[in-house]
């Protein structure tokens, strides 16, 4: 067994060198690039955390917001709901209001027309009457009925009672006048025995005045600031009118 | 073609250029050979080194055994993993290459001279009290050799040259007897079974460069941590 003592210290020095070398050409570098690569992993870990915890936060807050959209849409459509419901309640409301006025407003035409009608029924009802009455009078009893309503007026005068005459004089005392007013002309005759009766009955300086008037509807009377007394084909009209309006009436309700 | 004939045992007995006491011998170019393709394989792989994700097959192979050196250590010196690194692996590097290039004809390991493995062996024999007391101080360093008792310090002194001897020895021994098998093969069955020898030959080239490593990394931790192992554990004061 040999040992070249030159080599052995040359193989110490070569291992020396070797050492130095690969310490600086390899051992640091590559020590360098797998720290820097594990930094580089460690940072990607971090930021792929960092990521991870952002992507929570906003899908926390994505859902959040999700909920208060969904609350709001809820809150929104019941609004709505309500807001549709009073709508149609305030139109139903109205369209009612509308109808009843509108019911209102036809009931009152049909009622206007219906007077019309009777007051134009009455109005012919009452000439008729009053025509066919005084021929038949004239024709059967050869009696004018003008004449006679006069008559009758002045027949009432005469028999008016106490309480009745004073009520009727009262006026008359204070300067007051009776006004007479007939629906056809009255003759002399006729103003004279008006005149007379109420001369004799009321009072004798009294002061009648006569008028005309077609409202009258066929009659006479005699008024003293409120009080009267008349005679009127109004009132057998009344109950003409009467039965024409239960006729009109039942046939509306068969309607 | 056989540099080393079969009656030489040793590449030192081949020798190219002498001048008094300067002798260049097989050896030597040898170990110039291998630290030429360590330095110039370092300087190309880490030339273009890459942190990103991707790297090149070398700069990987060279990732690997690395990090597989550093584990290690690290698995036996708890801490200065840096501080033992390169000089353990540059022991295994040297050790592993020398002896895988033995497949190459006309090529002879310098780790199977004893000239190089003592060099080897008496570098670790230096470095282990080199770290000892850069480690723990020298006094404690030397403490260690009248562990337990001052009688023990011949024993301890023995240990410190015999493995060292050992050492040199084992790496010396395996790789020229594997030689020597593989050059006795040839001459009895030229075929076959000198390839299944040189492919045994680079598992026993790997099993020892692994070896000598460890060895003298245990040695080296054995001088750092012996004393912190002995002591209790100090107790923690209120």
């Amino acid at each position: 067994m040999h040992i070249d003592w030159f080599v052995f210290f040359s193989q110490i020095v070569n291992l020396m060198i070797l050492m130095f070398l690969l310490k600086k050409f390899l051992y640091g570098k590559i020590v360098g690039a797998i720290d820097a690569r594990e930094a580089k992993i460690a940072a990607v870990f971090a930021e792929a955390e960092q990521s991870r915890l952002e992507a929570e936060s906003a899908a926390t807050s994505h859902a959040r917001n999700l909920r208060e959209l969904d609350e709001r849409h809820e809150s929104l459509l019941e609004k709505s709901r309500q807001d549709a419901e009073s709508y149609r309640e305030r139109l139903e409301e109205k369209a009612r209001e509308e109808t009843d006025f509108l019911k209102t407003r036809w009931i009152e035409a049909v009622k206007s027309e219906r007077e019309n009608f009777l007051r134009e029924l009455r109005h012919l009802a009452g000439k008729q009457t009053y025509a066919v009455t005084r021929r038949v009078l004239h024709d059967l009893a050869e009696v004018d009925l003008e004449d006679r309503i006069v008559e009758i007026l002045a027949e009432r005068v005469v028999s008016m009672d106490e309480g009745e005459r004073n009520r009727f004089r009262e006026p008359l005392e204070n300067g007051g006048v009776v006004t007479v007013t007939s629906a056809f002309d009255l003759t002399p005759e006729r103003r004279e025995r008006l005149n007379v009766a109420l001369r004799q009955h009321i009072a004798a300086d009294i002061e009648v005045v006569f008028s005309q008037s077609d409202d009258l509807l066929s009659g006479c009377e005699l008024r003293s600031d409120g009080h009267k007394i008349a005679w009127s084909i109004k009132d057998y009209l009344d109950t003409l009118e009467e039965s024409f309006y239960t006729a009109l009436y039942e046939k509306a309700q068969e309607r | 073609m056989e540099i080393v004939a079969i009656n030489q045992i040793s590449p030192d007995q081949v020798i190219f250029f002498a001048w008094k006491f300067v002798t260049i011998n097989a050896t030597l170019v040898y170990t110039w050979l291998i630290m030429g393709i360590l330095v110039v394989g370092s300087v190309l792989i880490t030339r273009n080194l890459s942190t990103e994700r991707t790297m090149s097959r070398w700069q990987n192979l060279m990732e690997v055994i690395v990090t597989g050196i550093r584990g290690e250590i690290r698995e036996m010196a708890k801490d200065g993993v840096d501080t033992y690194f390169p000089f353990i692996g540059t022991i295994f590097l040297f050790i592993l290459l020398s002896n895988l290039l033995t497949f190459l004809p006309g090529y002879v390991a310098p780790t199977s001279s004893l000239t190089t493995t003592s060099a080897l062996a008496i570098l670790v024999f230096f470095a282990v009290p080199i770290y000892g007391i850069s480690k723990q101080g020298i006094i404690e360093y030397l403490k260690e050799y009248i562990r337990p008792n001052p009688i023990f310090f011949p024993f301890h002194v023995m240990g410190e040259l015999s493995r060292t001897l050992a050492l040199a020895v084992r790496l010396f021994g395996n790789l020229m007897s594997h030689e020597k098998v593989v050059a006795i093969l040839l001459a009895v069955t030229p075929l076959f079974f000198p390839i299944v020898m040189q492919a045994l030959g680079l598992l026993i080239g790997l099993i020892q460069a692994y070896i000598f490593a460890v060895l003298a990394m245990v040695y080296i931790a054995s001088a750092t941590q012996t004393h912190e192992e002995g002591e209790h554990p100090p107790k923690t004061s209120s």
